[in-house]
């Protein structure tokens, strides 16, 4: 067990940046700071959780139906998260409300299961499945991050002002969905320039 | 060719099934609670001190044991997808107040029309003045989301026909 497991989720084999995976959530929820830290959560609790499970019961499942397997696992698993936070916590529900169900769509939660939790044991899947939504997380506030400074003005979370209101006519494009590429396609080319993926 | 695959496939699905459906039956009143919860919370906004008697999906407002007037949540077509308003009106059939419970509307253009100073202008209004300007009405449009304004409306005199007919006003 290495904790490179951990640590190749960061950066080195980010799942956003670098593997390309996940981008749909990506660009459509990064329009809040607030949103992108509960999909992050949400994500995270699916991702290790489905995975583990995988990685546990994947002496049992035949190579030819192992797709179909992980995915009836990780919707009936998003599922069941879904109605239990729906009818136990409406507060919390209404804010995860429509990225619940997206996590089911997410493959990055497929990915690391074809890729990884299929074929190693259960510590080395948490320590990966860990490092990849902290490397997700990473991604998508620092995005979020960036649209909302640029798209309100300011950053708030949960009611908090996060930095104040500074911008005095802020451009709403940058919330709206070419926001989203933009930002991306920026980090991308940037990041590649210095080197860092 | 073993029907090792077919057997497995077959027993996850089961065992999901299952799962799914008792998690169903254990949480599926809660559900019903909470939403109720949310309704309440939406319409207690407009009539802030009555209670609701619900009816098929339209609401009973009673303050003091009087029946104050009628609620209603009706789901528009706005510009960017689907917009539930929630809409009360007294008894004679004038609004009493207008929300907006959910919408996908442009942020910053079409989302200002869940904000107070568009919504207030509906309050006291009859269904034939609850027209955009542009139409021979009385509501302002927000510049620049006229769509998302007309939906809001459309929605209100839905929700003021529906009530009107149900409770024949």
């Amino acid at each position: 067990m290495k904790v490179q497991e951990f640590t190749k989720g960061l950066v080195k084999k980010n799942p956003v940046l670098v593997l390309a995976l996940g981008l749909c959530p990506t660009l459509a929820i990064t329009t809040r700071v607030e949103n992108a830290l509960g999909m992050a959560f949400s994500f995270a609790f699916v991702l290790i959780f489905s995975n583990l499970l995988i990685s546990a019961i994947k002496g049992f499942i035949p190579k030819d139906v192992r797709i179909p397997t992980f995915i009836v696992i990780i919707a009936s698993f998003v599922t069941i998260i879904d109605l239990f936070i729906h009818g136990y916590s409406p507060s919390l529900y209404e804010q995860l409300g429509i990225f619940l169900p997206l996590i089911t769509v997410n493959c990055i939660i497929l990915g690391r299961a074809e890729a990884f939790a299929s074929k190693r044991p259960l510590g080395e899947t948490l320590l990966d499945t860990a490092g990849m939504s902290a490397g997700f997380a990473l991604i998508i506030v620092l995005i979020s991050g960036i649209r909302e400074f640029f798209g309100t003005g300011g950053i708030v979370i949960f009611g908090h002002q996060f930095l104040p209101f500074i911008l005095s006519s802020p451009a709403t494009g940058m919330i709206l969905p070419p926001g989203a590429f933009l930002v991306m396609g920026i980090l991308l080319a940037m990041l590649k320039k210095m080197g860092v993926v | 060719m073993s029907a090792k695959p077919v057997v497995v496939l077959t027993a996850t699905c089961l065992v999901w099934g299952v799962l799914l459906g008792i998690t169903h039956v254990l949480t599926k009143d809660k559900i019903v609670e909470a939403e109720r919860a949310e309704i309440n919370k939406v319409l207690s906004e407009i009539f802030p001190s009555a209670s609701f008697v619900e009816e098929n999906g339209y609401y009973r407002c009673i303050e003091n044991g009087k029946l104050v007037g009628y609620a209603a949540i009706v789901e528009g077509a706005g510009y960017g997808g689907k917009m539930k308003v929630a809409v009360g009106i007294y008894v004679d059939n004038t609004i009493r107040g207008v929300r907006v419970v959910s919408h996908s509307e442009t942020p910053g253009l079409g989302s200002r029309v869940a904000e107070d100073e568009f919504l207030k202008q509906f309050e006291g209004k009859t269904l034939e003045r609850v027209w955009l300007k542009s139409d021979g009405g009385d509501i302002d449009a927000i510049t620049g989301a006229t769509i998302s304004s007309r939906a809001v409306v459309e929605a209100v005199r839905k929700g003021m026909e529906e009530l009107a007919r149900r409770f024949s006003l």
